[in-house]
């Protein structure tokens, strides 16, 4: 299965959604942390929703440069491009 | 209290173990036996002999992998040097940022060298200048570590094991230096029969707590390693990305000792599936510590009750109280009874059971007098898990040390003999296990753009079994647009600690107060804030 970009735009933006304990209203500009209010535990349990949504393996080491939902949603993308099987 | 043994000695015992601690991982799991981690740690030693260092020289630890860190700390510690236990970067925080803050530790430590990885070796180089201290940025990866034969160094009970800097703020760093008879009394207090009554061949250990904590190293692997129990460790990263790889370890391995904070109850609460329970045996699990932050009651009767079908009791959670200042835990609840609570006043604490054998707890009044039972009070502890001191600061320790007795800062009161903690420590917030002292997050508001420097207020409204509500209170400079402060605060503390501010007051000039001594007056401000006493200019509430 493979998906648009626009399907993991949305997909993404739901986990954040599921993810946060207020209500949000990310764009794709938003950095996780001072707009979207992300605490570093919640980012960790937004990467494990985006494996299991996409079937994808997020390695941490790239995580610490990745703050807003533009670089969330690219990382996302180029992960399910490289699947096996995509 | 039987023999007491220095890391070493505890080290050399253990590899004659048929025993261990695997490391999980995604990828692979590492077994390695306590022979081998002596083997490399003595490697380690070697070489940091070898580089130069010598006895008593002050060593700082910057590893985030588990392995890498406790053979550093090992190595340093067989060596004959003085390990200061650093907090590595965590995910999202700015690195070269991140070191310019760890200068001021290295500082306090008067390391000689940093004992780190490949990533941050580089990043340490650069941040060289500000520590005069500093010879040596060592890439613990590169290490030459063959010649494990011929150490002449053995310390003895009362050199230091190693100084944790790990629970302080970074702004005003305090290491807190503890010795090896330290740590062997207060292992030997937690693990006896009035303890977890820890047994070598029989328990098991599960953790994936951080090791450059005390909970984590101490309260797990040191005593793991000094009564011989095999250890199996996942990342702290792993955990709170799939809280259940914890309770799958705990199955797989049939552990019998784990220990968390309420934090970590809570996420298996709310992200372990239904449908996964099934795959789950936690009936072995004997010791479900604890601790490290208030513990919530109603969030260990709801893991009890969500994880009773997996085979986990409720007579095995073990609430604790303990600080790095006493090596780890002072006071253990009572093995094989559900967790007790007390009415204090309006709400409802639970019982952290008596003092660790050989240790004394008192409650005492403002007048620096024991209380009686059910009096609430600043909670002191007496005993040989004490300190030594907190390094290299005198004047601190004598404030905090007096007459023997430890002053915690924890509020709390005896009921029945039992300790019942109710406040923590003044000033310190706690998010999601972390914790932050206001200090720094002043500091870094008061670079922001717009603000009036010295004129900022960091602090945490307690929020009932959640993170605290993280509140800045900033007085703007001149005519600077609060809306932007706003944004700009927010931003600033997330680049540098990765943390959210709930809300970013901008009060009126003058409105934050400081005593006659310059002390910024943080207590009183938290006080008007929580009264609503502040005419905020331009507020945004979120949540």
């Amino acid at each position: 299965m493979s998906y648009p970009a626009s399907t993991i735009e949305e997909g993404v933006i739901d986990v954040l959604k599921t993810v946060s304990r207020r209500p949000i209203a990310p764009t794709l500009e938003s950095d996780l942390v001072s707009d979207l209010g992300f605490d570093s535990l919640q980012v960790l349990e937004v990467i494990a929703e985006l494996e299991d949504r996409f079937d994808i393996s997020i390695p941490l080491n790239d995580m610490p440069g990745t703050r807003t939902v533009s670089q969330v949603v690219a990382q996302v993308a180029a992960l399910v491009d490289a699947r096996p099987n995509a | 209290m039987g023999e007491l043994r220095t890391i070493p000695e505890a080290l050399a015992d253990a590899a004659r173990l048929p025993r261990g601690i695997t490391f999980l991982d995604r990828d692979r799991d590492t077994v390695r036996s306590y022979a081998e981690i002596d083997a490399t740690s003595r490697g380690v030693a070697h070489a940091l002999r070898a580089a130069g260092l010598r006895r008593h020289d002050a060593v700082a630890i910057v590893q985030s992998d588990p392995e890498a860190f406790l053979t550093s700390l090992l190595g340093a510690s067989l060596a004959g040097l003085v390990p200061a236990l650093v907090t590595p970067p965590s995910t999202m925080v700015d690195l070269p940022r991140y070191v310019e803050s760890t200068a001021g530790v290295l500082r306090a430590a008067g390391a000689r060298a940093v004992l780190t990885d490949a990533t941050f070796a580089p990043v340490f180089e650069q941040g060289r200048g500000a520590c005069p201290d500093l010879q040596l940025v060592i890439d613990r990866g590169a290490l030459e570590t063959s010649i494990t034969t011929g150490l002449d160094a053995s310390p003895t009970l009362d050199d230091l094991a190693f100084v944790q800097f790990t629970s302080g703020s970074t702004s005003s760093p305090k290491g807190v230096a503890l010795s090896h008879r330290n740590l062997a009394s207060n292992i030997a207090g937690v693990n006896g029969p009035g303890g977890l009554d820890t047994r070598g061949a029989e328990d098991t250990a599960v953790s994936w707590l951080p090791l450059y904590h005390d909970m984590g190293l101490v309260g797990i692997v040191f005593g793991a390693l000094f009564m011989g129990v095999p250890v199996v460790l996942l990342t702290p990263q792993a955990f709170v990305k799939r809280p259940i790889d914890w309770l799958r370890a705990v199955t797989k391995y049939r552990g019998t000792i784990s220990y968390a904070p309420t934090f970590a109850y809570d996420l298996c609460v709310r992200r372990v599936k239904e449908r996964d329970l099934d795959d789950l045996d936690l009936s072995s699990w004997r010791i479900a510590g604890c601790g490290a932050e208030p513990i919530h009651g109603p969030t260990l009767a709801a893991f009890a009750e969500k994880f009773a079908p997996c085979g986990f009791r409720e007579t095995s959670l073990l609430p604790s109280y303990g600080l790095a200042e006493h090596v780890v835990a002072a006071a253990v609840a009572p093995r094989n009874r559900p967790p007790r609570v007390a009415p204090i006043g309006p709400d409802l604490f639970v019982s952290c059971g008596r003092a660790l054998e050989g240790h004394e707890i008192r409650i005492a009044g403002d007048d620096g007098r024991p209380l009686p039972d059910g009096n609430v009070g600043e909670i002191l502890l007496a005993g040989p898990s004490v300190m030594v001191g907190y390094y290299r600061q005198d004047a601190l320790t004598a404030a905090t040390i007096r007459n023997g007795w430890l002053h915690t800062g924890d509020l709390g009161c005896l009921v029945d003999g039992e300790l019942v903690v109710c406040g923590r420590a003044k000033d310190v917030i706690i998010a999601n296990g972390r914790k932050f002292h206001p200090q720094d997050l002043e500091w870094a508001v008061n670079e922001v753009d717009g603000v009036r420097r010295g004129r900022v207020v960091a602090f945490g409204v307690p929020a009932a079994g959640r993170a605290d509500r993280v509140v800045v209170l900033a007085e703007p400079k001149g005519l600077a647009e609060s809306e932007s402060i706003v944004d700009a605060v927010r931003r600033r503390v997330s680049d540098a600690f990765g943390l959210y501010v709930d809300e970013v007051v901008c009060v009126p000039a003058g409105t934050i107060g400081r005593t006659t001594s310059g002390k910024l007056q943080r207590t009183a401000a938290k006080l008007a804030y929580l009264r609503g006493e502040f005419t905020p200019v331009g507020v945004r509430v979120e949540s």
